[in-house]
């Protein structure tokens, strides 16, 4: 039985390793194919390739990795693209599905508490001043807003907030900071908050969400 | 089994001890066995202001440590007939000599025989702080209607609700002085209430009673007929499961025979 298929695409090389078979049976097959596959590389043109691995069922680990960059390695025309596999670990999934919901957020932070969220965050709580409320993704917010907002922590300005943030101490994108003093912000429910082109917090209204940040506006379901 | 109530504010000066002393006196009054444990160590006072300063033999880290029973620490006031207990701080150690585990132990040792424990908790949210909270069952905040104050409970009560206590946190407001608070100088009861989000246990209003008989070693709750007195009693009350309305911010003076008279000519 043949454990080890190469199967070519359009857009390059793929080796599917059988999820069922035994990996050192795996690796053997491996070496022969590498070398069958330098043997006629030789008598061609040299021209490097580089190959996709799926695993298909079957996570390989850091070790095993290594053994199948071994053999890769040396013939110096072969480079491993990436390895790929159907499946994930439940822990990735789990971080994986965190951070791409929307949480629905009704918890009261006080002075000196720090909310973090993977992800995005529906705020409807509390936020007391001295408090912050910090997520990796956008907050989205119609909860009493007296702290700090925090989007996008640490590094990602793509991030915005919206909701009514004029009665907040601070409001924050990735690592922009702006003092929300009186009458800086409108009194407004519906203000958005966006690290414009030059790395400076604006502020704009809620319609313009679809101009700054077409790829959310298409997530949240607008077109 | 009795109750350990840990009475705490975050900010110093609010009336924690003040409070601890009343409360526990009025508790004391209403037929329950009280013990007031002052955790404020190094800084006592609990005991002089219950009138008890001169009495001291043997102070809770004595109890800690092993050099005392608890029962040979355990001060009692002659005034309510076995029914009012201190066990004192040290003045010559500090807050870290004591460790939670040990408080644990002498609160858990004082609960069967008292109905209240009542835990004097120093300011701050240090040592004194988590040690103070270590034995309670549940907790009091006291602020004022200070923005400095409230905004340190808030604090305050975030920790306590991280410790997971058997009851959420319940709020005293202390030292309100009724013309500010009508006049929308400071926050009011409610907007305290409301900015805090836990339930209002009772407000006390200033009077300068409260500093005069302190000062004479006399819990101001004695005093049947002085609103702060009244206020601490309604705080005993409602922590023994009694409905007690709040206390009206305008207590209406009595009027004389002629106001009441030209009071019916009046067209509102």
């Amino acid at each position: 039985m043949q454990n080890v298929v190469l199967k070519g695409y359009k857009d390059g090389y793929e080796i599917t390793l059988n999820a069922d078979a035994d990996f050192n049976a795996i690796l053997a097959e491996l070496t022969k194919l590498f070398a069958e596959l330098q043997l006629e590389k030789e008598k061609s043109e040299a021209k490097s390739l580089s190959f996709d691995i799926s695993t298909g069922t079957r996570l390989l680990n850091a070790e095993q990795k290594q053994q199948v960059e071994k053999i890769v390695s040396r013939y110096p025309l072969f480079s491993i693209h990436r390895f790929t596999s159907s499946v994930m670990q439940v822990q990735d999934a789990l971080e994986m599905i965190e951070s791409r919901t929307v949480h629905l957020n009704a918890s009261t932070i006080r002075n000196g508490q720090t909310e973090d969220v993977k992800g995005d965050v529906l705020f409807v709580g509390d936020l007391h001043q001295g408090g912050i409320l910090r997520s990796t993704g956008n907050i989205f917010t119609f909860g009493k807003n007296e702290g700090i907002l925090h989007a996008g922590y640490p590094n990602d300005a793509t991030a915005i907030i919206i909701g009514n943030i004029h009665t907040t101490q601070q409001v924050r994108v990735a690592d922009v900071v702006d003092i929300v003093e009186d009458d800086k912000v409108q009194t407004n429910d519906e203000t958005v908050v966006f690290v414009n082109d030059l790395h400076v917090l604006e502020y704009t209204e809620r319609e313009k969400v679809k101009i700054i940040r077409p790829k959310l506006f298409t997530r949240m379901g607008g077109y | 089994m009795g109750k350990a109530i840990v009475i705490t504010s975050g900010k110093g000066g609010v009336g924690k001890t003040t409070t601890s002393a009343n409360l526990g006196t009025a508790l004391a009054l209403s037929d329950k066995k009280v013990c007031l444990l002052d955790l404020d160590i190094g800084l006592r006072n609990l005991d002089v202001i219950l009138g008890l300063d001169n009495r001291i033999i043997y102070d809770i880290v004595d109890v800690a440590q092993g050099r005392a029973k608890l029962h040979q620490a355990l001060i009692k006031d002659k005034r309510f007939d076995e029914k009012l207990f201190l066990l004192p701080a040290a003045q010559n150690a500090d807050k870290s000599v004591l460790q939670p585990e040990e408080v644990k132990k002498i609160v858990d040792e004082l609960k069967p025989d008292f109905d209240y424990v009542l835990i004097d908790c120093p300011a701050g949210i240090e040592q004194g702080f988590v040690n103070a909270v270590a034995g309670a069952d549940v907790a009091i905040v006291v602020s004022t209607p200070e923005i400095s104050a409230v905004r340190d409970a808030d604090r305050v009560i975030g920790l306590l609700e991280k410790q997971g206590l058997d009851e959420p946190p319940m709020l005293i407001i202390n030292r309100i002085r009724t013309h500010m608070m009508n006049d929308g100088q400071v926050m009011d009861v409610d907007e305290i209430t409301q900015h805090l989000s836990i339930k209002l246990l009772g407000i006390i209003f200033e009077d300068d009673q409260v500093i005069s008989t302190s000062n004479k070693g006399e819990p101001i709750v004695l005093n049947e007929k002085n609103l702060a007195s009244q206020g601490y009693r309604n705080i005993a009350r409602r922590l023994l499961g009694e409905t007690v309305p709040l206390m009206n911010l305008n207590p209406e003076k009595k009027k004389g025979l002629f106001q009441r008279i030209s009071s019916w000519f009046k067209k509102d």
